[in-house]
């Protein structure tokens, strides 16, 4: 610790431990002393007066950060609260660069109200801001807040102009008779417009009185003494209304994600008993691609095919392999994957029975710049490239099957671009879901189910999401009434909503 | 051996890979060469069957009026025993799995072997007559462990049992706590199990000493028990000689082992081991051939958990006031990491887990979770969402417990680890330390209790009554540690005593039976009241606290100026102090030696009795008062914790379990649901956290309930709305309503972790 860290210390209000609403995940949540805006339903008055707290440096503020760390898993982390945290921005400054050397996930709750000279210093160690919103025009801002809505538009211009990279999620406390009505709302949705690419969620907290014992230990007015709470279902309409308006308004970047993998190749034989070999034979000139083969044909070249069974994480094929068979497979689930330049692993698609693979690499001696492997436990059937190229690469229905499934993947590839490209979860999950039901939802009574059989690691190296942030956004889709999951059955009721995500 | 014999075990092990366990008795590598891990998720689960359905609604219906009209009907023309009942069915032709422990469904035995003025006492809260003739027959012929115990109890042991220093020791009523190696029964048959049993009496070579002379007439007992197991399997028509040909006998065959326990004894905890990953062995080959279906297999599950749910004692009300809502901790341990790096989690475990959905909540048998930071996600994701929906479930540091125990031991009771059929404990209730702590201050002399003439007790000699005006820590520690000392000695000694004449007049034949010929023995001390001892001292040490004293200078009450570090709050200054005293009440027990040769390990862990302990211990220097209950466990007093609850875990984490408080400590842990994630998704992932945090910083334990205050209070107010409302206290899980109105009260008063 040099000196100069030394001198720089901050008014801490209080520690939660065990903050599981502030923010992604579980969080350990500092609530710093002071705020210039006096709301009217300030729920944390004792934290309103700059003078008092306990004097901390960030070098205790890392200490306390330290013992829960063990808890905090993917998304977890510290929150600064308050208070206005950015009113202490050389502390915040100083505490944040120190958390995020020691690889804490950071988010700032704040209402926007700060010291623009600390931002830049602030803004590059933040993962998550809870921007508070408390109200839509000037005049109803000081009303409610007693302060100008002003520095909350320059700190949300500061962070389009920084080019912030977290996420914002988007808080509004709805107190009856003040924005429970659709006009708020929309309003709300165009105030927020300028962030609206980095909004992750979007929160309509409803109004409550249990902050007002502390007033009457203060010894403070209460001026909302004559409000009611907020109804919480009421005020959880108008956030499915509101995050159905933002989901409209939205739009999306693209990059480009895809890195080649070398592996070595390997040969490839039959692995299953003679019973299973004939009886699969038995059923393959139904496969939708051998239609168009003359069943003469195919009884000859029967068995020079090759059938293997793969367990759940055996390869099929590396990146780099040479394209000696296509694969058509039979049952089970194979994944097409790519590792990333950051070791995530990227899954381009999931084929399921029937489906193919490799054909096109055959036609055009392309080496897989992919690799294949069973999802679940599978069995596909291999045919080698000499029989491609001699019985099938001249029939024009087969060449047909494949150019349209290509396309179809080519589609699919272009909008996983999209998803990926966007950093937004809700877009990203959204998108997964759609696709999903695209290629494996069936349709019940009306409803779209798709059975989750794949774990959630794998769902979330789809979609391009951590673990825990894809769990959360379904929990989250789930309460807005987009989908329901039920013992793994994950069923959609608002496709609108879903697809709103991705214009 | 003969070809029957051989033809039989062929049968029955047609399949299984062959290893070590099929040449001699080896249960933990008959499954570690058989079984297979479960890595998936609960999409697999099926729903009950109608049979099912009906058994439980029927069960249910007697359950609930028990516990509406607080009646129990007990067979009172003979006593307890293996083999001394008719068979009993809830309705034959619907079910798999049979077996109960009189002829009808909750009709409870009287055991008078621990004491028999328990079974009068029970009979007669309940305005239930024993046959005069019965009653004189027994007392005339025959003593119990409890006229034992009264025999050779010293003045000493008499007194700090009344004043309340020891409580809830196992002198009156069955010790519990030792596991049979039920699923032995399944695997070879009883047969070979009374074989080998023969020849380690004939093994038993040497003088006749008086262990030798002991452990041949245990060992014949035993023998005698294995054969009163295969009658009684005879009378509903089972033949357990020979092991079990698939899933169903398994069960029933393992069930049958466990119910001769519960029949002949009727311990304070007739835990059941850890039998998923084993009985997964049979479920999985009879799928595999195509002999059973996944709905098969679940409705076996169900219905082998109704029978556990059956189980019944007849209990005394003041046993009731200890260990409320007639537990029986038919603790059955779920999951864990085995030696060799795969995980024990099969699909059973989540079958078994999956009751909890198809026959409702309950508190038992007594579900507990052996959690690893490496346990398969799909398991632990489930295992959180079945906490947050039922409260159901206790979670133990499987990472603590491999080490110390291997990967085949069980949890007996709440907290008590063991290694199933290898190891058992000399259970042994728990010290007051609270109370311990105002005889430091108070001269060895109980601050309430008085004798017959009015007269203040001393209870230890040899401490000088504090006269300080306001307490030092230093002079506080000094006379404190001495009472320990002088504790430490009689509780071991009244230990002795106590599982000396258990061994002689109420000795577990079936379950020893069930066990290796050697058995390594704990003797499991307790500790009740280590948050209010290191609040006190911390108050002691960092603010100033004056104690106010009566007229004979006993402290009735203290004023405390200034603040101090409160443990729950992870601060070391105050935490090191609970540690310190738990570590140093342990090196105190171990100078004494122990009955047998019993390891000693200690626990803190209070049951429900954190009441009881607090309602007979005078106000503490921490600013409790008199007659206020205690925190469970090892749990911070309510209110106390001003950080949140990760800092409570941490502060509870910080006891050592190894070498320390190696029983167990106990910690429960309650949150409302909307301040545990915005949404059920959240809720499942925060929680998998909470537990990971909690157990990679060496935890030990942790009871979860996810539960709004608001409904607990309607449940007080209108028990018939939830009849199965269940919750987690210490290390077991208890029907709310049967819970009396001070103990609920205590519940509802103690942290619920919430935000705002």
């Amino acid at each position: 610790m040099n000196k100069q860290e030394q001198q720089i210390t901050g008014q801490l209000h209080s520690i939660e431990s065990m903050g599981l609403v502030d923010g992604p995940g579980i969080r350990t949540i500092f609530f710093l002393q002071g705020c210039p805006l006096r709301c009217l339903y300030c729920h944390n008055p004792d934290t309103q007066n700059f003078d008092g707290g306990r004097i901390v440096t960030p070098s205790e503020i890392l200490k306390s950060a330290n013992r829960y760390k063990p808890y905090q898993g993917e998304d977890g982390g510290i929150t600064f609260s308050g208070g206005e945290p950015l009113l202490q921005g050389e502390f915040l400054a100083e505490s944040v660069r120190l958390l995020k050397e020691n690889d804490f996930n950071i988010c700032i709750d704040t209402s926007g109200y700060g010291q623009k000279k600390y931002y830049s210093q602030i803004f590059p160690y933040v993962d998550t801001i809870l921007l508070d919103i408390k109200a839509f025009s000037e005049q109803a801002y000081l009303d409610m807040c007693s302060v100008q809505q002003k520095p909350l538009i320059d700190f949300m211009n500061e962070l389009e102009n920084y080019g912030f990279h977290g996420q914002i999620w988007v808080r509004h406390v709805m107190v009856p008779g003040y924005t429970d009505n659709t006009k708020s709302m929309q309003q709300l949705i165009q105030t927020i417009e300028p962030i609206q690419h980095l909004v992750e969620r979007l929160e309509i907290l409803p109004y409550h009185t249990m902050g007002k014992e502390k007033y009457k230990e203060l010894n403070m007015p209460y001026l909302l003494e004559n409000v009611d709470p907020m109804d919480k279902e009421k005020a959880k309409e108008f956030e499915v209304y509101a995050n159905v308006l933002l989901a409209e308004q939205m739009s999306k970047d693209r990059i480009d994600l895809i890195e080649k993998q070398e592996v070595e190749s390997s040969a490839l034989e039959s692995n299953v008993t003679l019973e299973e070999y004939n009886k699969i034979i038995g059923c393959f000139s139904n496969l939708p691609l051998l239609q168009h083969i003359d069943p003469d044909i195919l009884n000859d070249i029967q068995h020079n095919l090759i059938i293997k069974k793969l367990e759940k994480e055996e390869i099929l094929f590396h990146s780099g392999d040479d394209p000696n068979y296509m694969y058509i497979i039979y049952s089970g689930a194979i994944k097409i994957f790519n590792v990333l330049p950051n070791m995530k692993e990227q899954i381009f698609y999931i084929y399921r029975k029937d489906s193919f693979v490799g054909g096109h690499n055959l036609l055009s001696d392309s080496k897989y710049w992919y690799t294949g492997e069973a999802l679940l436990d599978s069995i596909v059937i291999a045919i080698p490239s000499k029989i491609f190229n001699t019985y099938f690469s001249n029939k024009k229905p087969v060449l047909k099957e494949i150019l349209s499934q290509s396309f179809a993947r080519i589609r699919w590839a272009e909008d996983l671009i999209n998803r990926l490209a966007t950093i937004n979860s809700s877009v990203k999950t959204a998108g997964l879901i759609l696709r999903l039901a695209e290629n494996f939802g069936i349709n019940k009574n009306g409803q779209i189910q798709i059975l989750m059989e794949f774990d959630r690691t794998e769902m979330s190296n789809f979609s391009g999401l951590t673990r825990d942030s894809l769990t959360r956004k379904l929990g989250e889709f789930e309460e807005l009434g987009y989908i329901h999951i039920e013992n793994e059955m994950l069923t959609i009721l608002n496709l609108d909503a879903l697809e709103s995500y991705l214009d | 051996m003969s070809n029957n014999f051989t033809e039989e075990r062929k049968k029955a092990w047609q399949g299984f890979k062959l290893d070590n366990w099929a040449e001699t008795i080896d249960t933990r590598n008959f499954i570690q060469k058989n079984y297979q891990p479960y890595t998936g998720t609960d999409s697999f689960l099926e729903e009950p069957t109608e049979n099912t359905t009906f058994l439980w609604n029927k069960v249910n219906d007697m359950i609930q009026d028990e516990v509406r009209n607080k009646t129990v009907t007990v067979d009172l023309s003979r006593f307890s025993g293996i083999d001394k009942f008719d068979a009993g069915y809830i309705d034959k032709d619907k079910e798999l799995i049979v077996g109960l422990q009189t002829d009808e469904p909750m009709k409870r035995m009287m055991n008078p072997y621990g004491g028999f003025r328990m079974v009068k006492g029970s009979l007669k809260a309940y305005n239930l007559e024993i046959d005069p003739k019965m009653e004189e027959h027994f007392t005339e012929f025959r003593k119990t462990h409890n006229d034992g115990v009264f025999d050779a109890y010293t003045d000493e042991m008499r007194t700090v049992r009344s004043v309340g220093l020891l409580t809830g020791l196992p002198d009156a009523y069955g010790r519990g706590r030792i596991i049979g190696d039920y699923r032995r029964v399944a695997l070879y048959g009883i047969d070979y199990l009374i074989q080998e049993r023969i020849k380690d009496k004939k093994n038993l070579t040497g003088d006749a000493t008086e262990e030798i002379i002991r452990k041949r007439e245990e060992f014949s007992e035993q023998i005698r028990a294995l054969q009163a197991m295969k009658s009684m399997a005879a009378k509903y028509g089972f033949d357990i000689g020979r092991p079990a040909y698939n899933a169903q006998e398994a069960i029933q065959w393992l069930y049958f082992g466990y119910l001769a326990a519960i029949k002949e004894n009727n311990g304070a905890a007739m835990s059941i081991g850890k039998n998923t990953t084993f009985l997964d062995i049979y479920i999985q080959r009879d799928l595999d051939s195509g002999t059973l279906t996944e709905k098969k297999a679940q409705e076996l599950i169900d219905q082998f958990v109704i029978k556990l749910r059956l189980v019944r004692h007849l209990r005394t009300p003041e046993y009731d006031e200890l260990f409320a809502g007639d537990p029986t901790w038919v603790t059955e341990s779920i999951g864990g990491m085995g030696e060799d790096g795969r995980t024990l989690v099969t699909k059973t475990a989540f079958r078994f887990l999956h009751t909890l959905t198809n026959l409702d909540t309950s508190p038992e048998p007594n579900m507990t979770v052996l959690w690893s930071n490496d346990l398969p996600r799909g398991f632990k994701d489930y295992c959180a969402k079945m906490s947050i929906r039922t409260d159901s479930i206790q979670y133990e540091n499987d990472d603590l417990l491999r080490p110390i125990y291997g990967d085949d031991c069980a949890i007996a009771c709440c907290v008590s680890a063991m290694q199933v059929g290898k190891q058992m404990q000399f259970f042994g209730a728990r010290a007051n330390l609270g109370k311990a702590l105002l005889y430091a201050l108070n001269g060895g002399i109980d601050e309430i209790k008085r004798d017959k003439h009015g007269n203040l007790i001393k209870v230890i000699d040899g401490i000088e009554k504090n006269t300080e005006e306001i307490l030092t820590y230093d002079k506080v520690m000094v006379d404190f540690k001495k009472v320990m000392d002088k504790l430490a000695k009689i509780y071991v000694n009244t230990m002795n005593t106590i599982h000396y004449m258990h061994d002689k007049y109420a000795y577990e034949a079936g379950q020893l039976a069930l066990h290796d010929p050697q058995v390594h023995i704990f003797m499991a001390f307790g500790i009740a009241g280590i948050s209010i001892v290191a609040d006190s001292l911390s108050a002691i040490k960092y603010a100033a606290v004056r104690p106010i004293r009566d007229e004979n200078g006993i402290t009735v009450d203290f004023e405390i100026e200034g603040d101090f570090p409160k443990f729950g709050n992870d601060d070391d200054r105050v935490d090191n102090i609970a540690q310190d005293v738990s570590q140093y009440f342990m090196d105190a027990l171990k100078k004494t030696p122990a009955y047998r040769n019993a390891e000693h390990t200690l626990s803190l862990l209070t049951i429900t009795s954190n009441v009881t302990y607090g309602k007979k211990t005078g106000a503490t220097p921490d600013g409790r008062k008199k007659g206020e209950p205690f925190a469970p466990g090892a749990n911070p007093m309510h209110g106390r914790d001003e950080s949140g609850a990760l800092a409570s875990l941490n502060s509870v984490a910080k006891l050592k379990y190894q070498g320390c408080c190696q029983d167990g400590i106990s910690n429960t842990f309650s949150i409302i649901p909307s301040s545990l994630g915005k949404n059920s998704q959240e809720r499942v992932n925060n929680l998998v956290n909470i537990l990971d945090g909690y157990f990679k910083q060496d935890a030990f334990h942790i009871n979860v309930n996810v539960l709004e205050r608001a409904l607990l209070i309607d449940a007080m107010n209108h028990p018939e709305k939830y009849p199965n409302l269940t919750i987690r206290v210490s290390g077991y899980a208890v029907r709310f309503n049967q819970l009396d109105r001070e103990q609920q009260e205590d519940v509802l008063a103690r942290t619920f972790h919430e935000a705002l």
